[in-house]
């Protein structure tokens, strides 16, 4: 079977783990295949804190912000480590958490034709009211990507 | 002892630029939770959507809540005994003391000792939830109550803002896919 690179966003949620779990049963067998969890996180906004007494004596609590912020990273490492536990090799198993750019599903297109993936995972969350409030992320994704074999897990 | 107020005018100013000044519902909505722990001190805090079918509560956004906690389960608005206006502010000071929680048991493992929920109201109507964790007791001042559900009603207008966008898209997504061929007489 030939080597494929397979690209999973990754959002912490009962949804991303079964995608996760999707993974490990169905693409452990290729052994040159190249897994890549994909985060990408929300920053702490930029507050400008001058002129402003209260918020001058809040710049720590707002500089632990980003901080915590980037400690999304590590349950990133988490689901990392599941898929190691399930059989993968440490170099079949990469991890990417960056900033959002425009909006996730963007920042989902880009690294798909940055990173020249084969495969992409994505979960599709049953129907829901906050789909009419945000675009799904989900349909943006699949209506933007080309020459790619999407997989869905329901 | 009376209850201090920890809404200043400057973290209302902050947190509502945050809502106003973006275009994107998922950026504003996790911003404004990353403020709201920020600047208050709090433990967490998350947006929610309300399904007024099922009457659950859709996670749109949080900040200081473990995966785990936030996949414990549905959260089911009517399920909170006592909630009897969903239009009025509820807190619970002291979890451990309350009957009012759905998951009280998640909420100590989580390390959470207060709930403060804001329900978040457009035209009237119940659409959301703001919702604010404690790692103490809390007993939270009426002013910051009000303070918070002001903010709460400005965060509900830019979900419906963004509904509206969002709307507005798709019917340019469809308009987008008619063939010219098909428009000619």
């Amino acid at each position: 079977m030939a080597r494929q690179k397979i690209l999973l966003p990754y959002n912490f949620t009962q949804y991303d783990r079964k995608a996760l779990d999707f993974v490990s049963r169905n693409f452990l067998k290729g052994e040159q295949n190249e897994i890549t969890l994909f985060n990408a996180y929300i920053p702490a906004p930029d507050i400008d804190l001058r002129g402003s007494p209260i918020m001058v004596k809040m710049k720590g609590q707002l500089d632990q912000l980003s901080k915590k912020v980037y400690e999304q990273k590590s349950a990133l490492k988490e689901a990392k480590q599941n898929l190691l536990q399930s059989g993968f090799s440490k170099d079949q198993v990469h991890h990417i958490f960056e900033p959002v750019k425009k909006d996730i599903a963007t920042s989902i297109i880009d690294q798909v034709s940055k990173g020249n993936y084969d495969v992409v995972v994505l979960n599709r969350k049953p129907a829901k009211i906050t789909r009419f409030f945000t675009r799904s992320v989900f349909l943006k994704v699949v209506e933007a990507l080309k020459n790619v074999t999407v997989c869905i897990v329901n | 002892m009376a209850i201090k107020d920890i809404m200043e005018l400057d973290i209302f100013k902050i947190i509502t630029r945050s809502v106003t000044e973006s275009n994107n519902l998922e950026t504003m909505s996790n911003q404004s939770a990353q403020l709201l722990v920020g600047t208050l001190g709090i433990k967490a805090s998350a947006i929610f959507a309300l399904n007024p079918e099922t009457e659950e509560l859709e996670h749109l956004a949080s900040f200081g809540l473990s995966v785990d906690y936030l996949n414990k389960g549905p959260i089911q608005i009517g399920k909170s005994k006592g909630w009897t206006s969903r239009k009025e502010p509820i807190a619970i000071k002291d979890v451990t003391k309350s009957d009012m929680l759905q998951y009280p048991e998640q909420a100590v493992q989580e390390g959470i000792m207060a709930i403060v929920s804001i329900p978040i109201l457009f035209s009237g109507r119940v659409i959301g939830l703001l919702r604010l964790y404690h790692h103490d007791r809390w007993d939270i001042s009426k002013n910051d109550l009000d303070t918070l559900s002001v903010l709460a009603e400005i965060i509900g207008m830019a979900m419906m803002y963004s509904r509206i966008r969002s709307a507005l898209h798709s019917v340019k997504d469809t308009v987008s896919e008619v063939h010219s061929v098909w428009l000619e007489p």
